[in-house]
């Protein structure tokens, strides 16, 4: 589903990210990990084009992202993305916020869309908020929109970038609870996340990185049991012991 | 000890009335074109094709540096022989209305300009990613997320730039369009009471302008609020 040939971007002579190879099969529940500055977070955006990238090759669904050719905002429209800082939009009501898009890029009829939506909101729990303004929520229910947001749109896939990193500690679960029913599903996902707990109980593979490089990509039993780098295994020891 | 003399004033109502009909055409129309010729040159300044990136620079710096008066002055010189000749009205119409909104429009764009560009960067770039993500194109992911919070953000602004392009319609004097204050000063000169014409219509700037930026002021406290 995603393929990941050689990857390599720099901004100047800062290298960020340096021939990043993997492979995201159907139904695979990837988590990307790694300290701050790796490069994990440019890395999953080079997977929409949010970012761009110098060198190297990516597919999804059979289209290469890196083409000038291919068409961006359609590629994008079947990969849906949660941010770390929600992003919902301020302006529009929780219901709007789901059927923009649905409505605008999809070409969804307004009733169409806002069945979706109901649906969606649902599903994550929050049907009573669809009259209210993001701002009126909590992060983890603002977070929780923003999962149904980009699932309003059918994606084939979706990207998480620290879906949990902005939130307060009692906020994370309700977040982690609604993509372990999503992954379990079914749903193609790149989480990149420190949530260790969550890639335990749902991951199918687990990668790290470090410096703009990829250095473990292993299932992850391989991964927690017996990471191979040092570096991993320091990362590890520090984020598990505690 | 000067005596004043007001008298002159109730009989003049309808001629200031309609000088003040001017005024308030002149500012709206400039305002709403502003915006809008502002908004695209905003965009263009923003945009990554350089040539448009360029040209918007180069309006807004050319337009800001130079006085309002002498653009006016401009425009009243050029204008009209460009419109007569466009529109194949006969020579000697009287376009200096048309001139003077061309002039104040194209001249406040720039200001506004300024002011939205302000406003497009004062959102967070992460709304444009996520709507981006979503599969919206430039074009709607301004349109339908930048663009509206940047207004409601810059909205006083606006609303400021609006009642300072008010006080500057009495430019128009230089080319004797009798706005509210040419038709005061007519007035005045016309009875021998400049004096009095002129502070009545200071007095009148200074009660709409005093009360519009009031209302702005209570919409923001209104916004902080919110």
């Amino acid at each position: 589903m995603i393929s990941m040939n050689k990857v390599s971007k720099h901004y100047g002579s800062f290298q960020v990210l340096s021939d990043c190879s993997t492979q995201v099969e159907k139904g695979e529940v990837i988590v990307v990990c790694g300290p701050s500055g790796s490069g994990k977070s440019t890395l999953i955006k080079c997977v929409n084009g949010l970012e761009p990238f110098q060198s190297g090759e990516i597919i999804v669904n059979g289209v290469s992202v890196g083409d000038p050719k291919t068409d961006l905002a359609k590629l994008r429209s079947t990969v849906g993305m949660v941010f770390q800082n929600f992003e919902l939009f301020p302006h529009m009501r929780i219901v709007e916020n789901l059927c923009i898009a649905q409505v605008k890029v999809l070409g969804r009829s307004p009733d169409e869309a806002r069945a979706k939506a109901s649906s969606l909101l649902e599903r994550v729990g929050l049907s009573e908020q669809a009259g209210k303004y993001p701002g009126q929520l909590s992060g983890g229910q603002q977070q929780r929109v923003a999962i149904a947001r980009a699932l309003a749109m059918d994606p084939i896939c979706m990207l998480f970038d620290e879906p949990t990193s902005a939130l307060d500690p009692e906020m994370v679960n309700e977040v982690l609870d609604v993509m372990t029913e999503l992954a379990q599903e079914g749903m193609t996902m790149m989480c990149v996340t420190h949530e260790m707990g969550f890639a335990k109980r749902v991951a199918t593979r687990v990668i790290f990185m470090d410096q703009g490089r990829i250095v473990e990509d292993d299932s992850k039993d391989a991964f927690f049991e017996a990471a191979r780098s040092e570096r991993a295994q320091q990362f590890l020891a520090k984020i598990l012991h505690h | 000890m000067h005596e004043f003399d007001w008298s002159s004033i109730p009989g003049a109502w309808p001629f200031l009335w309609d000088g003040m009909v001017i005024s308030l055409q002149i500012t709206i129309t400039a305002i709403l074109v502003g915006i809008v010729w502002g908004t695209l040159l905003a965009l263009m300044r923003l945009s990554s094709i350089k040539p448009l990136a360029w040209f918007a620079a180069a309006y807004v710096n050319l337009f800001r540096a130079v006085p309002l008066v002498m653009v006016l002055l401009w425009f009243f010189l050029i204008v009209p022989t460009l419109l007569e000749s466009l529109l194949g009205l006969p020579r000697g119409s009287d376009v200096r209305l048309a001139s003077a909104i061309t002039g104040f429009a194209l001249f406040e764009a720039a200001y506004y300009s300024e002011i939205i560009r302000a406003g497009i960067q004062s959102v967070s770039k992460g709304q444009m990613a996520a709507a981006s993500a979503l599969g919206m194109t430039y074009g709607q992911s301004m349109r339908l997320v930048v663009l509206p919070q940047a207004f409601r953000n810059m909205i006083p602004l606006l609303l400021t730039q609006g009642i300072i392009l008010f006080q500057d319609t009495s430019l128009v004097y230089v080319s004797a369009l009798a706005d509210f204050f040419g038709a005061a000063y007519k007035v005045g000169d016309r009875d021998g009471r400049l004096v009095e014409l002129l502070l009545f219509a200071g007095a009148v700037y200074f009660v709409i302008c005093f009360s519009a930026s009031r209302i702005v002021r209570h919409y923001q406290n209104k916004m902080k609020v919110a």
